[in-house]
């Protein structure tokens, strides 16, 4: 009955020479029952320091091979231990944990990835019936460096609509991701201007384009063209996207990451805070009652 | 193969085993019943319980160190109602004994969760946290004036009859006195040590790492200061000992007992791997029979023999 299993290692190379990204597949048990926006929490070698697992999302799941693919970023010395680990070997792995995303049946599902939270967004992608689903990634990273070598790997393969942005402009447009979402969403007549303009009865063409648009139930409602999103990147970035949606009228589901002890709810380290049904405040465990939230429900300050 | 005795009597507390899970690193007893069945514990110990629903301090709320880890998750808990109407009845299932731990800020909040805690139910015993050292007032300071822990005691003592646990904070002087202390203020048994009151800053935002700046530290780090700790206590009292810090193996437990602790209680260690309480009873079996003890009870204290 437990839920430590050894997974062996199929391959942990970095995306490209001397990238610091790394993709990781493991054969084992956790491919059996893994959903996506679920993660695995890792043991990286056999000392005790460093000492705690290593939460990943995962990023692949193939159930007929048994195989699930994980890519990490190589950020400290737990995940710098753990690019020494070679094919054949094995690791302790703690898994699937979390809840994961709503998996949609039909309509649309727009994917917003911040840099390396594209990961358990292209596990989603993946998981739908692309017959009854149409799946759009609108994915932000640092430059077409960034892009290529992890788009290579996670994503284009997957032969999705996608569009990116750039923060030096190098590839797709310049700006943040949120940029990309609100193009997306005045495409789609579901957001207008969140500045006005202050002259009542303008002509200009800014006040022209932005004509008030009415949004229509049926299309972020329940429906066959009903949208939904699913995003994952760093916090300031999941709050602006969370917000456009919001104001769009279209559902979305958040990914959080947060530091984590032990991955399983017992020990309350890694706390988020969200507002419950009732209008209360209440903490909740990212690793147990998430790592996926509904985006209305996450209070993205909360400083006390 | 003769089997080993492994009942383990602390005070008025029997337990099939002397092995236990630490307060705030078990959740309520619900998180690890998908690796094991957590009656094949001596005893688990659920986080510590406030009078009143606590949402805790935000994050970041742990930080890794070498070989340990901060933690300042500021007693996050239900509070005592949602304890007894929600948590109890769920832990009643687990079928092991449970050991409650109870958190105040004044000697009034350890009466009344005192009075509060029903006395036949699956609650063994209570842990009496006075040495929490992440929340501003209270706590700590029970934990650091041997005066004000034995009051604690006392006045919790009045209020009860469930066997009391004193759990005792290693960020004092002189761990002999306040062991002294709490057994004066009518503890049944010691558990020791909590955390040591630790701190992390980031180099890069040169900003303290916990959300709280400073946090307890635990894990295989603290473990030496915990056994000089217990051995010092074994000498002053003659309250039995639940010894913990850092514990994540057989070996470390046989340490701990040699020091003086009759029972041990695993925590950080379950993060890292959850089946760990389960290998160290195993562990503790095959090393008495290795010595030839027929019981585990035969371990306790013997460091302390010339």
């Amino acid at each position: 009955m437990t839920m430590v299993h050894r997974e062996t290692v199929l391959e942990n190379r970095p995306l490209a020479p001397g990238a610091d990204l790394y993709r990781l597949v493991l054969r084992g048990k956790v491919a059996a029952t893994a959903r996506p926006g679920q993660f695995v929490h890792l043991k990286v070698g056999n000392s005790t320091d460093p000492l705690l697992r290593r939460p990943l999302s995962i990023a692949g799941i193939d159930r007929d091979k048994g195989e699930i693919t994980l890519f990490y970023r190589v950020a400290g010395r737990g995940t710098a231990l753990l690019t020494g680990v070679r094919a054949e070997e094995s690791l302790s792995v703690i898994g699937p944990l979390g809840n994961g995303f709503t998996v949609p049946a039909a309509g649309e599902l727009l994917l917003v990835a911040g840099g390396i939270g594209l990961f358990p967004l292209v596990a989603l992608a993946a998981a739908v019936d692309r017959a009854r689903v149409k799946v759009k990634v609108l994915w932000g990273g640092e430059n077409r460096k960034f892009i290529e070598i992890v788009g290579r790997e996670a994503l284009f393969p997957l032969r999705v609509d996608y569009a990116v942005a750039t923060m030096d402009g190098s590839m797709g447009i310049r700006g943040p991701v949120t940029d990309l979402l609100r193009a997306e969403l005045r495409g789609k007549d579901l957001l207008q201007e969140e500045e006005g303009c202050a002259e009542t009865g303008c002509q200009e063409s800014h006040c022209r384009d932005l004509a008030p648009v009415t949004i229509v139930d049926g299309k972020t409602r329940n429906g066959p063209g009903m949208i939904r999103a699913a995003a994952c990147g760093p916090q300031g970035m999941l709050q602006a996207v969370t917000g456009l949606l919001l104001q769009a009228g279209v559902p979305v589901e958040v990914a959080l990451e947060e530091r984590m002890a032990c991955g399983v709810g017992a020990c309350l380290g890694c706390a988020c805070t969200v507002r419950t049904a009732d209008g209360a405040l209440a903490r909740k465990r990212v690793c147990r009652d998430g790592p996926v939230f509904g985006g209305r429900e996450v209070i993205w300050d909360d400083r006390d | 193969m003769t089997g080993i005795d492994l009942t383990t009597r602390l005070g008025p507390l029997q337990l099939k085993n002397p092995v236990l899970t630490a307060s705030g690193t078990y959740g309520f007893g619900e998180e690890y019943k998908a690796f094991y069945d957590p009656s094949l514990l001596g005893a688990i110990t659920v986080k510590g319980i406030t009078p009143w629903p606590r949402r805790g301090n935000p994050a970041p709320r742990v930080a890794e160190t070498p070989a340990g880890m901060l933690n300042a998750v500021g007693l996050e808990n239900p509070g005592l109602e949602a304890f007894l109407t929600a948590c109890l009845p769920r832990l009643e299932r687990l079928n092991t004994p449970v050991i409650v731990n109870i958190s105040g800020f004044s000697l009034d909040d350890y009466a009344l969760l005192a009075a509060a805690m029903p006395e036949d139910s699956c609650i063994a015993a209570l842990e009496v946290n006075i040495s929490c050292p992440n929340v501003k007032d209270g706590g700590l300071a029970f934990g650091t004036d041997p005066k004000r822990a034995e009051e604690v005691l006392a006045v919790t003592r009045r209020h009860t009859r469930l066997p009391l646990i004193a759990k005792l904070s290693p960020n004092v002087t002189d761990i002999a006195v306040m062991a002294k202390a709490v057994e004066n203020g009518g503890a049944d048994i010691i558990s020791l040590i909590n955390t040591l009151l630790g701190m992390r800053i980031d180099i890069k935002t040169g900003r303290p790492v916990l959300g709280n700046l400073m946090g307890g530290l635990s894990g295989p780090a603290v473990l030496p200061v915990a056994v000089r700790m217990v051995y010092q206590v074994y000498q002053v009292v003659k309250l039995p000992i639940i010894g913990m810090g850092g514990i994540s193996s057989w070996q470390d437990a046989v340490e701990f007992m040699l020091a003086g602790a009759t029972a041990v209680s695993i925590g950080t260690a379950n993060f890292v791997n959850p089946m760990a309480p389960l290998e160290i009873i195993e562990g503790l079996e095959a090393y008495c029979r290795e010595k030839g003890y027929t019981a585990v009870g035969e371990i306790v204290g013997r460091a302390h023999r010339r």
